[in-house]
C-alpha cells in the first residue's frame, strides 16, 4: 500500500519496487511458502489509506507492507489494531510509537537524526535553520533535532513549515539567507523538497554564495531517486543521514542493486526506503515460514530476533520494540546521483524509538529570560 | 514560570496495585519499552503491601486499580493535595465513587482497563508532569503565602525609616530593596530582620494575630 501517485510518489514507487523485488526472490527460492502481493495506491490521500486498509483487512489479508508518511501510518494503525493485522512499515520515522500491530523496519530517530546532529555539530557548525513539511514527521524530527543540538551548545535560529506539496519556497529562502545559519536542517518531503533544493541553490548562486560549502542542507529523508527530481543544477553537496545508500560496497548490496536494476529498468532508483521494504518482505517471509500461519500474533512472535544479511549489513528485529537494528551512515550527494558515504557506524545499533537511552531526562526548557525586573 | 517537562522515564519503577488477571501484561511490556520496570505489591487483607517510606518521587510511579477499594493508604499533602509519588489511576468500572477515590489519592492521570499499549506513554507523561507541575505550583504558592505574611514587616520597616531616617516613602522603600538585594534575601525576610535588630519590646499582640491569620487563611484555601 504505497502512494505511487501524488506529491511523494517518487519515493513511494521506489519503496514499492523494493517490496516487489523481495516478493519475486522469495517466490523463486522458498520451498514452503508462496506470497501473492496485492498492490493498492492511496494517492497520498489519508482517507484512502484508511478505506483501503479496511478493504484489505476485510478481504482476509492480514499482512500489509505499506505507508511512507507518518500521518498515513497513524491514520491506519487503528484499522490494524481492530482487525488484528500486521502493518510492515518500511520507512525511517520520528519514533515515539510502538503499536503491537506494526513491525518497523525503517530507522528510529536514534538511527537517523541523532547521528546527524553529532555530525553537524562536530564538523559543520552550531547555528541551524529548520524547515519541514507541515505534519508530524517534521514537527517531531525538528523537536528531537532542536533538543539534541541545544544540548550540544547549538542554537536553532528559526523553524518554518510548508504545506505538503507546497512549492512556494521563496519566503523561506529569503529568511534563510538573511539569517545566514551554518546549515539548514530540512524535513520537507517530496515535491516541496525538490523545489526548495533548486531554488535555494539558485538564490545562493545569484548572491555569490557557494551554497553546498557555506550553507549546506542536511536531511534525514533525501535518497537517490529524488536527486534526479532536484535536477542537475542542484543535485550535489547535500548531506543525508540514512541507514542505506546504494553506493555501499558489499556483495549483498551489489546483488540487490543488480536485481533491482534488472527488474525496474525504468526506475525510480533504489533508495533507503526501497531497501527497507525489501527487508520487510524478506522478514515477513521468514516469519510466515517459521510461524506456519499468517495470524498476526504468531507472525509477530516469529519475527522477533529474526536476522537478515541485508544490503546495508546485518539487520535484526528487536524483540522488545519490534523495530530494527540498523547501521547509521552520513552521505553527501554527488553529481552522479549517488551519495558518497562520509561516515558510518561500525556495527548495527539498537533501535530506541522513545529515545530512552539517548535523550535527556527533561525536555529543554522554553526560552525565558534568566533575569527579570521585579 | 519555566517548568521543565520530564520526557524520558528511564530508570523509573512502576508499582502496580491490582489483582493480576493477564490484562496487565500490555502495561508491563509497554512500560519496559519506556525504560520503566514494573512491580506488583502483594495484596493482603485488601491492603497493598507498600513501604511508603521507601517511595522516591523521582523514581517511582504508583498505578492504582480503582476497582480495588481502599487497597492503598497513602497520605496526601494537606496543602498541595499531592501524594508522595505520582499516582496514575487504572479505571475499570467508570463509577463516580471510584473516580473520586482515585482523585482523593492525588491521581494526576488515568488509564482505562484493559490497557491499550498506545495509551501508556500519554498517561505516564501526563501523570508525572502534572505531578511535577502541581508540586512546583504548590511550592510557589507556599512561597507567596510566606511573603504575603511578611508584607507587614515591609510596611513597618518603611514607616520606621521614614520616621527616623528622614526619607520619603519611595526613598525608604528603595533603600530597603537595595539592602535586601545586597544581602541576597527577599525583601520580607530582610525587613523582618531589620526590624528585629532595631526593635526594643517585641510586639507580641501583632505576632499572635499574624499566626492566627495564617492558620485561618490556609483553611479557607
Amino acid at each position: 500500500m504505497f502512494s505511487t501517485t501524488g506529491s511523494y510518489s517518487v519515493v513511494a514507487r521506489s519503496i514499492l519496487n523494493g517490496a516487489l523485488l523481495a516478493f519475486e526472490e522469495v517466490n523463486a527460492t522458498s520451498k514452503n511458502i508462496e506470497l501473492e502481493p496485492v498492490v493498492v495506491n492511496p494517492s497520498g490521500d489519508l482517507a484512502r489509506y484508511r478505506s483501503l486498509s479496511l478493504e484489505l483487512l476485510g478481504s482476509g489479508i492480514r499482512q500489509v507492507v505499506g505507508c511512507y508518511t507518518s500521518s498515513s501510518r497513524k491514520e491506519v494503525i487503528p484499522c490494524f489494531e481492530k482487525f488484528d493485522g500486521l502493518l510492515w512499515y518500511p520507512s525511517h520515522y520520528e519514533g515515539f510509537e510502538s503499536s503491537d500491530n506494526v513491525i518497523y523496519t525503517g530507522a528510529a530517530p536514534n538511527q537517523h537524526v541523532l547521528p546527524l546532529v553529532d555530525y553537524l555539530a562536530s564538523r559543520v557548525g552550531s547555528r541551524a535553520f529548520c524547515i519541514g513539511s507541515n505534519y508530524i514527521w517534521a514537527w517531531e524530527n525538528n523537536r528531537i533535532f532542536r533538543e539534541a543540538l541545544i544540548a550540544r551548545g547549538g542554537t536553532v535560529l528559526a523553524e518554518r513549515y510548508l504545506s505538503m506539496g507546497d512549492t512556494e519556497v521563496d519566503q523561506v529562502i529569503a529568511a534563510i539567507i538573511e539569517q545566514r545559519p551554518d546549515f539548514v536542517f530540512n524535513n520537507l518531503i517530496g515535491t516541496s523538497a525538490y523545489a526548495f533544493f533548486r531554488a535555494f541553490r539558485a538564490a545562493c548562486r545569484a548572491r555569490g554564495i557557494d551554497q553546498a560549502a557555506e550553507i549546506p542542507v542536511a536531511s534525514c529523508t533525501l535518497s537517490e531517486p529524488e536527486l534526479p527530481e532536484i535536477g542537475p543544477d542542484a543535485i550535489d553537496g547535500h548531506l543525508s543521514s540514512s541507514v542505506y545508500f546504494s553506493s555501499l560496497n558489499s556483495p549483498e548490496n551489489a546483488a540487490f542493486i543488480n536485481a533491482y536494476a534488472q527488474s525496474f529498468p525504468d526506475g525510480p532508483a533504489s533508495s533507503a526506503d526501497a531497501e527497507s521494504s525489501y527487508i520487510a518482505v524478506k522478514l515477513l517471509a521468514a516469519a510466515l515460514s517459521q510461524a506456519g500461519s499468517d495470524d498476526a500474533r504468531r507472525v509477530r512472535a516469529a519475527v522477533a530476533d529474526q536476522r537478515l544479511r541485508a544490503p546495508q549489513g546485518e539487520v535484526r528485529i528487536d524483540r522488545q520494540t519490534f523495530h530494527a537494528w540498523l547501521t547509521p551512515r552520513i552521505g553527501r550527494s554527488s553529481v552522479n546521483g549517488q551519495f558518497e558515504v562520509l561516515l558510518e557506524s561500525r556495527e548495527p545499533i539498537a533501535p530506541d524509538p522513545y529515545l530512552v537511552q539517548s535523550s535527556p531526562r527533561f525536555a529543554s526548557a522554553m526560552r525565558s529570560p534568566l533575569l527579570k525586573v521585579v | 514560570m519555566s517548568s521543565r517537562l520530564l520526557q524520558n522515564f528511564k530508570g523509573g519503577r512502576a508499582i502496580v496495585v491490582t489483582r493480576r488477571g493477564g490484562w496487565e501484561s500490555t502495561l508491563e511490556t509497554t512500560l519496559a519499552k519506556l525504560g520503566v520496570s514494573t512491580e506488583y505489591p502483594e495484596i493482603i487483607d485488601g491492603r497493598a503491601q507498600i513501604d511508603v517510606t521507601s517511595l522516591q518521587a523521582d523514581r517511582d510511579i504508583l498505578f492504582v486499580d480503582g476497582d480495588l477499594e481502599g487497597a492503598v493508604a497513602i497520605e496526601v499533602h494537606p496543602a498541595s493535595r499531592l501524594p508522595p509519588v505520582p499516582v496514575i489511576g487504572l479505571v475499570g468500572v467508570e463509577a463516580p465513587s471510584r473516580l473520586k477515590a482515585l482523585v482523593n489519592l492525588g491521581a494526576t492521570s488515568f488509564l482505562r482497563k484493559p490497557v491499550h499499549g498506545g495509551a501508556v506513554y500519554t498517561s505516564l507523561f501526563m501523570g508525572i508532569n502534572q505531578f511535577l507541575l502541581r508540586a512546583e505550583m504548590s511550592e510557589r504558592l507556599q512561597d507567596l503565602e510566606e511573603r504575603r505574611r511578611g508584607r507587614r514587616a515591609v510596611i513597618r520597616a518603611v514607616v520606621l525609616l521614614m520616621q527616623h531616617g528622614g526619607l520619603d516613602e519611595e526613598g525608604a522603600y528603595s533603600q530597603l530593596r537595595r539592602e535586601s538585594m545586597r544581602a541576597r534575601q527577599n525583601m520580607e525576610l530582610y525587613c523582618e530582620e531589620f526590624l528585629s535588630k532595631r526593635a526594643k519590646p517585641p510586639d507580641t499582640s501583632g505576632r499572635t494575630t499574624g499566626i492566627m491569620l495564617q492558620g485561618g487563611n490556609k483553611q479557607a484555601i
